[in-house]
């Protein structure tokens, strides 16, 4: 063991001494600490912001005076997204999908980015996370100083001087693997530290530690492939070019690869083409502002049969408010289906791009990411179908006001006479029926079962490619 | 007495050319057996057979009465190396690539043991502590030489260990040799010069084209012919 430790030490020592490796050692912490930095400020203060305008939507529609309960059905609440604290690592689906949605009766409007910030191609850093520096540069600070560790020796002709020793070709491959590990070791303190300030902000430590150990794996993963190709390709050029040709087919190339062959297992049909057969089926579900529609002739002759009248205006309910209440509850069942189905598709596509982590550890690392920071696809769907809960719920307790405290007369009448408007109105302790919404991350246990998949993933690279690296190594010459 | 070094019908390849063909010789401890031969006669690949760095095609190597490819971490670990140019570390000093090497063999890596050894091949104290790169050749084939004295190993395998060294460097090297040799250990030395290996060796073997083409032995008194070993080497005859 204290073998490995020497050799593993030798590398180091090399890179301590050498100009161009803590050159570029410094060029990857300069853009660590700055990203790391710029994430951490940005997604501090939009969590920040995003709870107290959360607050603040919330104090607004309750504060609001007597009114029709109608013109609070439209007259509607945000929600919002708060980011969970590990975003601050990696703002995973944050930046592209939206993070508040503008609630209000009978429809269900799209994500809308809560910030200007929040949206993605601001530029600079900006778009630059933690999660991206550690998936795509750390990988090329390992190649540019470990590409040499075998082949440096060769070229130099030390190899054979070293086997001499009595030392084992197997040793010397663990050595320099422990001497890469070591130093992606060293470059996960950043991380390890973004991850503690996610504790502090309240995230389970055990989930924030998994991400550093995702990523530990993810660096591990390079080191060893670095090394092996070290091993067993002739000379440095090649080596390089080698390692380089990967790193663009794992970065760059096989994500490409990997949505374009999602959109075309999983075709999407378009959000127009959606949005236009989604307005078809509402309208043949009639207009809930008008009572009069034939759409609700059922359910007229329903009630009336139930309270034994003969007209609207004899119930002891509002007609125009029950219309309201039963024509919400068809809309929603209508768009929860075409939401479902999107939102089925989107995981599809989602799985179909993760399935390509076999072919790109980079791509395992970041499904791995997404989940354990809690901004993956299926939070934000968690996050639609949270905030279309509260929205039916709000939308309908309104209704239910509608129906139950205003007088039918009153309501037809409202226009015509300020006396009817007036007591058209209701008061705003009925605005209570709005929930507090106050978006809550995945649980841990949650968090681990979403990314057990390319965990295990990252947990096959690596051990493929050290046994492999053993193979190799088993019986290297110089 | 058993042979600590001994090729038996040993043949090798390397890039599919036939380098050594047939050989077969033995060193005894004590003994210092020089394999001379010029340029690709396969001198140096002897060598690297010895270490299990290449691999036989037929034939037998033993390193201590046991086969190498049976136990190679057991052979190298008996085994000094000077490789021919030197090959250490130019980021290291002296100290550093002693202390790197030995650490790797096992062996003790203290600094007085290396400042003695950097003693006997003469290597200035104040060039111990900087590094590799600032240093000639000479100065390299003595830290070097240092090396392989600091095994402390009963075998030594040096290839062509006065490539570098002045003339003055080069007679007590042999000298070293031949103190080394008397304390038992045994040494197989390649070379291309005659006068060295004849001033040396207890035995020559002459290699050409990867056959063991003739041998000579040192006399009762004396050392072994230079001029008869020149001729042979040279592949003419003695006048």
């Amino acid at each position: 063991m204290s073998t490995i430790f020497t050799i593993a030490a030798a590398e180091w020592r090399l890179w301590m001494r050498s100009r161009s490796a803590l050159a570029a050692l410094l060029a990857v912490v300069l853009i660590i600490a700055a990203t790391s930095v710029l994430t951490a400020v940005r997604f501090t203060e939009e969590r920040e912001e995003r709870t107290h305008q959360q607050e603040v939507a919330e104090e607004t529609f309750l504060s609001q005076p007597a009114r029709h309960p109608h013109r609070m059905v439209h007259y509607g609440h945000y929600v919002f997204r708060t980011p969970p604290p590990l975003a601050i690592i990696d703002p995973g689906v944050d930046t592209v999908t939206g993070q508040s949605i503008f609630l209000e009766g009978h429809r269900q409007n799209t994500a809308m980015f809560a910030d200007t910030r929040a949206s993605a191609n601001v530029g600079g850093f900006q778009s630059l996370s933690p999660a991206a520096v550690y998936q795509i540069l750390i990988p090329l600070l390992l190649i540019a100083l470990g590409h040499g560790v075998f082949v440096r020796e060769r070229e130099a002709r030390t190899l054979a001087p070293l086997l001499a020793q009595g030392v084992s070709g197997v040793t010397l491959y663990v050595g320099k693997a422990l001497a890469l590990a070591g130093l992606s070791a060293a470059l996960l303190t950043p991380l390890l530290i973004m991850s503690l300030i996610g504790v502090t902000s309240g995230e389970a430590i055990g989930v924030s530690l998994a991400v550093v150990v995702a990523y530990g794996a993810f660096m591990l993963v390079w080191s060893a492939l670095i090394v092996l190709v070290s091993a067993v390709v002739g000379t440095r050029g090649v080596v390089l070019g080698t390692l380089v040709f990967i790193w663009l087919a794992w970065s760059l190339v096989t994500p490409r690869l990997a949505v374009a062959s999602a959109s075309a297992a999983a075709p999407s049909p378009g959000k127009l083409e959606t949005d236009y057969q989604l307005l078809a089926d509402l309208r043949e579900l009639g207009d809930g502002h008008n009572a009069g529609d034939p759409a609700f002739d059922a359910l007229r002759a329903n009630l009336l049969a139930e309270y034994d009248v003969d007209s609207v205006e004899e119930l002891p309910i509002n007609f125009r408010g029950a219309v309201a209440q039963a024509s919400e509850a068809d809309l929603t069942k209508v768009m929860n289906e075409y939401a479902e189905r999107r939102m089925a598709l989107e995981v599809r596509q989602s799985r179909h791009v993760n399935g390509f982590g076999w072919l790109s550890p980079v791509l395992a690392v970041s499904a791995a990411s997404r989940h354990l920071a809690g901004v993956d696809l299926e939070t934000h769907h968690r996050f639609l179908r949270e905030a279309e809960a509260v929205r039916f719920d709000f939308i309908e307790g309104l209704n239910k006001s509608h129906t139950q405290e205003l007088s039918y007369t009153d309501d037809i009448n409202r226009n015509q006479s300020p006396e009817a408007s007036r007591r058209a109105r209701i008061s705003p302790e009925n605005w209570t029926v709005l929930d507090a919404f106050r978006f809550q991350p995945a649980t841990s246990n949650q968090r681990f079962g979403a990314a057990a998949a390319p965990i295990s993933m990252l947990a096959v690279w690596l051990t493929s490619l050290v046994v492999a690296g053993v193979f190799a190594t088993g019986r290297l010459k110089p | 007495m058993t042979a600590a070094l001994e090729a038996i019908n040993l043949s090798v390849e390397r890039s599919k050319q036939t380098v050594l063909k047939d050989v077969t010789f033995g060193v005894a401890p004590g003994e210092v057996y020089a394999l001379l031969g010029g340029n690709g006669a396969g001198k140096s690949t002897a060598l690297l057979t010895f270490l299990g760095l290449l691999t036989p095609k037929s034939g037998t190597i033993r390193v201590q009465g046991r086969s190498v490819s049976d136990d190679l971490t057991a052979a190298r670990r008996v085994t000094a190396y000077l490789p021919e140019a030197a090959t250490l570390y130019e980021h290291l000093s002296a100290h550093e690539n002693l202390a790197y090497f030995l650490s790797l063999a096992k062996a003790a890596t203290d600094r007085a043991a290396l400042d003695r050894a950097l003693d006997r091949v003469a290597l200035q104290p104040e060039a111990r502590d900087k590094r590799l790169g600032s240093y000639s050749k000479g100065m390299r084939q003595k830290v070097a030489i240092a090396l392989a004295l600091l095994r402390d190993t009963p075998i030594l395998l040096l290839d062509e260990p006065t490539s570098g060294l002045d003339p003055i460097a080069i007679d007590e090297f042999n000298t070293l040799v031949r103190s080394l040799a008397d304390d038992d250990r045994a040494i197989l030395m390649v070379t291309h010069d005659v006068y060295g290996a004849c001033q040396v060796a207890d035995r020559i073997g002459l290699l050409r084209k990867g056959e063991l083409v003739g041998g000579f032995d040192r006399p009762a008194e004396g050392r072994i012919d230079t001029e008869a070993v020149h001729a042979a080497f040279a592949g003419r005859a003695v006048a």
